[in-house]
């Protein structure tokens, strides 16, 4: 019997691993393992043996089967794969080129957004926090406080929208600084980026714009300090490293000076630059030592505390580091400009 | 401000010196001075010569050209040089100036040999503006028959074409620099040379004073600290000698005669403004300066009336205004023909006052513009004195001496300390001495002298009215110091400010970026509008905030909804064809409210705006038509991310701009926050003028914030295993489904653990005004496995419950 089932076993190995199709391979399990199969029959007639006998090759026939089975799964898979295989190979290849269609094209963020957002992300990673005000202040905030009482020469530097005096459009972030140092203490160390508002319309002018004004006050802080801060932040948004302080006038600090950056188009050679009109340097921002005259208007001892602020334009910004040209497509709001960034 | 090199050189010790305008310019703009521009600063005509046309020929290749031969030295056997030109206006035997090979013509036009066509050319014969000394381009610039050949240009036409112009862009604090000698204080140390000597101005006292002929009366010294005023008579008016009408066009002012460009000579040379009376002219005998008592119409010598108010400072003759003081003299005793006498006023006059005068007045002159900056109370008399030598010596003018003078100790200057390691504090200067901010200061006439190793005792001089305190002068010896010498530090952060601190920006910002990532391209408007664009969309009301002085009618009101703005945007994107929009915004908007300090509430706004298909590119899938509850579901999606609320959403309000069937109010408990839903097609049609479906969202974010989502709590998921079962039911067709599934939640209770409408259906099968609602629900328990049993009692009850409450009908 023993000769017989193993003839039976090799030969149904033979027979499943040449099998062509699942078909002929179902038809096979049948033939063997089925109800009148091969092996059924066998099993049946394991009864009439000796119970010695009947234990031995009843270990012998199932050892067999669970071969057969393990032999006609591994078949199946083949098979399986062939079939996919061929499919596969079978199926029309993509255009590959043709525009990817998911549901949703991602959106975008104006590019003031995202430069608010950078000098915001790199001033906080040096311990600034985010403040802001009302757009809509008093002359208190926006003049007087800040050391520009009415008639200062000053306030033509700015052209002010007026609601009803004193409620103006604030005509800079800097009212945020007399806001934040009356509401705490120092040490303070923030910075207030927003809209503001001018009546200025031409060419390098829109009416509205966005600003962002840092503020920094403790007891020992200087015009080194100040520089530290700034060049940091310079570095940071253009990768640039040469920056010159020039002096210059602004009612609410002093000593104050005008943040040129190294011309990134020329880079500060001044030839032939339209850029930086040949002079090799970008205005960028203004800055100062706060004015003991602002930490007046706020309840701080301008002999114990020092500090300083600066401030500047992020469409002037943008436009740099964008390369954008008209500072009045910021706000037409014209698809094409926005789906670039 | 103009300064002319020339002029400039007037006030140097080493008037001669070479000066490299670029370097020079460079140093002041980093001293705080300002060049923005120079003017000729580049080209040289020193190689530029006197010629005569010696011969003319066609040019054998080009037709507008000729090909001339010319002379450049005295002499018959001078030797012929070949310039090819292109001037018509040329003859043989004329004297023109000829650029030889090295100029540099204004426009940094370096003159080469070169060929033109074939035919060589050694130089140019210029016309008046490649010289840069005229506009007139026309043709080539005729020089005198008598000039010299072979002379320079520059010394046929005198200094004045060979000068450089620098162009200040001043700082309202700095009213001493907008005079040549105050530039000039703060150039000689740039230069390292010293300012020159002055002569003193001698007059020989006269038999008659000035105040033998007229009397002057101050009604108020704080509006007019100084006054002086001197009589001067033996006058002819006339042409200024050249050299003044030099000085004066190279800077900017047209000459008008002799007594007038000497008064603007000398406001240019000292900063200090003047004015010149008919002496004829002022009848009763007195100058008064007073305010303004009762508004009255004047005329300006410029022949603009404007009206006076009360407050403006005038000059009378007795009571009658002869003068907008410190602004512009009048028409009623303004310099004539035949004057023969004048009365030359030098005074200073209250800045607040002339500033508010001539801003309201829009009368912005050289005068006002140094008034209402400060003034020099010292100079008031020198720049007195200075005029009348003048007038005196150009013209043999008598002047009566001494003037009337209101002050005749000027002002007395007053002197601070300074501690120097409040310099040092300040600046981060930790090393500067007393020496060497005293040397510093000392430079540009501020004189000082050390008390102590640590403190300075300065003088704080009249030509400087902006010095005032400790920090002006702290600031001074830092700009001289050079700001580029000031070290770099990196302070420690004095971060204070915790989460709970923060603002809003963190907020906005993420808002900004779901709009994003959710497909939407962020736009930034204006926050002014004009009126009827509120109007238009019903956003206008009573409530709404004008400008006082907006830029025009389209720049008026402050927006009440962003929504307007997007739509304005959306036409102009569509105009340029682009159909598939999909805009945001966040701003603010304004509306009154007693309880702000400044009557005005700012609300910050979230809105949206959707057009075209939902999906981009139509290659592959059938395009769909964007509805309300694709806009709803985007809504819906932004607020959960942001924030915990659940919100509620009821029939629309505005119906101006929302299709009244297909919008919906924004409800957050019973507080509105927002509104949603497809315009209003006859919006569509007659405003916006398309046919596509327009989706838009508002949301206030401000109400929404309160609900920040900052943290998540976590639920473990079930062990057990969920039995699902889908329900379907009909009912009336006005029977939300916000009711029905608040219906089964609360019937099902917590082991309902999900329930989702996933069909909707209307239909005749189903009989008018029914529909047919499909629900997906979730059983599952958090501590056990659920019986089939008790699964289907929960249903049967969710069953009954709604047919009771809704009459919903089970659908076989």
């Amino acid at each position: 019997m023993i000769e017989q089932i193993n003839q039976i076993r090799a030969e149904a190995h033979t027979q499943i691993f040449s099998a062509p199709d699942p078909e002929a391979l179902d038809r096979l399990r049948v033939h063997y393992m089925g109800k009148k199969g091969i092996l059924t029959g066998l099993l049946h007639q394991l009864k009439d043996l000796a119970p010695e006998k009947r234990r031995e090759m009843g270990a012998v026939l199932n050892e067999v089967k669970t071969n057969l089975e393990q032999d006609l799964k591994t078949r199946q898979t083949e098979l399986k794969r062939v079939l996919m295989n061929r499919e596969i190979s079978e199926a029309n290849p993509l255009d590959v080129s043709l525009p990817g269609t998911y549901a949703i094209n991602a959106g975008s963020l104006h590019p003031i957004t995202r430069v608010m957002n950078d000098v915001v992300q790199i001033l906080k990673r040096i311990g600034f926090s985010v403040v802001t005000g009302p757009e809509v202040e008093l002359e208190f905030y926006n003049f007087e406080a800040l050391n520009t009482p009415e008639d200062h020469p000053a306030r033509d530097m700015q052209d002010t929208f007026y609601i009803n005096p004193p409620v103006l459009l604030r005509s800079h972030t800097s009212p945020v600084q007399i806001r934040t140092m009356k509401d705490k203490k120092p040490p303070i160390q923030v910075i207030a980026p927003g809209k503001v508002y001018r009546s200025d319309y031409d060419l390098t002018h829109t009416p509205m714009f966005h600003q962002i004004e840092g503020l920094m006050v403790d007891e020992h802080l200087s015009l080194a300090d100040l520089k530290g801060v700034l060049n940091y932040l310079i570095r940071n948004l253009f990768e640039t490293r040469s920056l010159r302080f020039r002096p210059s006038f602004f009612p609410f600090t002093e000593p104050s000076a005008e943040v040129d950056m190294q011309c990134i188009q020329c880079k500060g050679k001044g030839t032939d630059c339209r850029l930086c009109k040949s002079t090799g340097w970008l205005e960028i921002g203004g800055c100062g030592m706060v004015h003991p005259n602002v930490f007046k208007s706020v309840g701080y001892d301008p002999d114990k505390y020092s500090g300083f602020a600066f401030g500047m334009g992020i469409e002037r910004i943008a436009m740099l580091k964008y390369g954008i040209d008209d500072l009045r497509s910021f706000f037409e709001n014209d698809i094409r400009m926005l789906e670039q960034f | 401000m103009l300064l002319s090199l020339n002029w400039l050189r007037d006030y140097l010790a080493k008037s001669d010196m070479k000066i490299d305008p670029k370097d020079l310019a460079d140093k002041l703009t980093m001293r705080g001075i300002h060049v923005a521009g120079i003017k000729r600063p580049s080209f040289s005509l020193e190689n530029v010569v006197v010629g005569q046309i010696k011969k003319i020929d066609k040019h054998p290749n080009a037709d507008r050209l000729q090909v001339t031969q010319v002379v450049t030295k005295a002499g018959e056997n001078a030797e012929l040089i070949q310039i090819v030109c292109g001037a018509k206006n040329i003859a043989e035997g004329d004297i023109v100036p000829i650029a030889l090979p090295g100029s540099v013509l204004p426009g940094d036009f370096e003159i080469k040999k070169s060929t033109i066509r074939g035919v060589e050319s050694f130089g140019m014969i210029c016309s008046g503006k490649e010289l840069g000394i005229s506009e007139d381009s026309e043709g080539i610039l005729q020089l005198p028959k008598h000039s010299v050949i072979g002379q320079p240009l520059t010394s046929l036409l005198g200094g004045g074409s060979n000068d450089t112009i620098f162009e200040f862009e001043l700082t309202p604090n700095r009213p001493d620099c907008l005079s040549v000698l105050g530039l000039a204080r703060e150039i000689a140390p740039v230069l390292k040379t010293k300012l020159r000597e002055q002569k003193q101005i001698k007059f020989k006292i006269t038999p008659h004073r000035t105040s033998s002929i007229i009397k002057v009366e101050v009604e108020d010294p704080a509006i007019c600290p100084r006054y002086v005023a001197r009589v001067i008579d033996g006058l002819k008016v006339q042409e200024s000698p050249d050299w003044i009408k030099q000085r004066l066009e190279a800077v900017g002012i047209r000459p008008i005669n002799n007594i007038v460009d000497i008064t603007n000579f000398v406001m240019i040379e000292y900063g200090q403004p003047l004015h010149a009376f008919d002496l004829r002219k002022i009848q009763s005998g007195t100058i008064k300066v007073a305010t303004c008592k009762t508004p009255t119409n004047f005329s300006l010598l410029s022949g603009e009336s404007v009206g006076l108010e009360v407050g403006d400072i005038l000059i009378q003759d007795g009571d009658r205004p002869i003068a907008l003081a410190g602004i512009m003299g009048g028409e009623n005793s303004q310099i004539a023909a035949d004057t023969t006498s004048i009365v030359l006023e030098s005074a200073a006059f209250l800045s607040t006052q002339i500033r508010k005068t001539s801003k309201r007045l829009a009368l912005h002159t050289e005068s006002s513009k140094r008034f209402e900056k400060g003034f020099d109370l010292a100079v008031v008399a020198a720049a007195s004195e200075r005029a009348a030598s003048l007038l005196r010596d150009s013209m043999n003018a008598n002047v009566y001496h001494p003037p009337i003078d209101t002050n005749e100790y000027g002002a007395k200057e007053a002197v601070i300390s300074i501690d120097m390691r409040d310099i040092r504090k300040i600046t981060g200067l930790k090393e500067i001495s007393a020496e060497k901010a005293g040397e510093l200061l000392d430079s540009i006439d501020i004189p000082s002298h050390k008390k102590s190793v640590n403190i300075l005792s300065v003088r704080l001089p009249t030509h400087r009215p902006d010095l005032k305190g400790n920090v002006d002068l702290i600031e001074e010896v830092a700009r001289l110091e050079g700001y580029d010498s000031i070290p770099e530090y990196f302070p420690t952060s004095l971060a204070t400010y915790d989460r709970l601190d923060e603002t809003n920006f963190d907020f906005e910002f993420r808002a900004k970026n779901l709009c994003s990532s959710m497909g939407l391209r962020e736009t930034i408007h204006y926050s002014f509008v004009s009126e009827d664009l509120l109007r238009n969309y019903g956003f206008a009301h009573d409530g709404m905030i004008s400008l006082k002085n907006p830029l025009s009618d389209e720049m008026k009101v402050l927006r009440t909804s962003l929504l307007p703005s997007l739509l304005q945007t959306y036409s102009y994107n569509l105009n340029r064809k682009v159909q598939h929009q999909r805009l945001f915004e966040l701003a603010r908007t304004f509306s009154w409210d007693d309880k702000e300090e400044t009557k005005v509430k700012e609300t910050p706004y979230l809105a949206g705006l959707l057009s075209g298909n939902l999906s981009g590119s139509g290659w592959k899938d059938k395009p769909i038509a964007l509805d309300f509850y694709h806009v709803k579901g985007l809504v819906e999606n932004l607020v959960r991310q942001l924030t915990t609320v659940k919100l509620s959403f009821e029939s629309s309000k505005n119906t101006t701009i929302y299709h009244p069937n297909r919008s919906a109010t924004i409800k957050l408990g019973l507080k509105e926050v927002g509104s949603l839903g497809e315009i209003h097609p006859v919006v569509r049609d007659s405003i916006l003028e398309t046919h596509e479906p327009v989706m838009l969202f508002e949301l206030n974010l401000e109400a929404l914030r309160k609900y920040e989502r900052t943290t998540t709590r976590y639920k473990t998921p079930s062990k057990f295993p969920a039995i699902e079962i889908d329900l379907a039911f009909v009912v009336d067709r006005n029977i939300s489904c916000h009711a029905v599934l608040e219906n089964m939640k609360h019937t099902g209770g917590e082991l309902l653990s999900d329930v989702s409408v996933f069909d909707i259906y209307e239909g005749e099968s189903i009989g008018a005004s029914k529909k047919s609602m499909a629900f997906h629900l979730t059983f599952q328990s958090l501590e056990r496995t659920l019986q089939d049993s008790e699964i289907q009692d929960l249903k049967n009850r969710i069953l009954a419950n709604l047919k009771e409450k809704h009459g919903a009908e089970l659908r076989s």
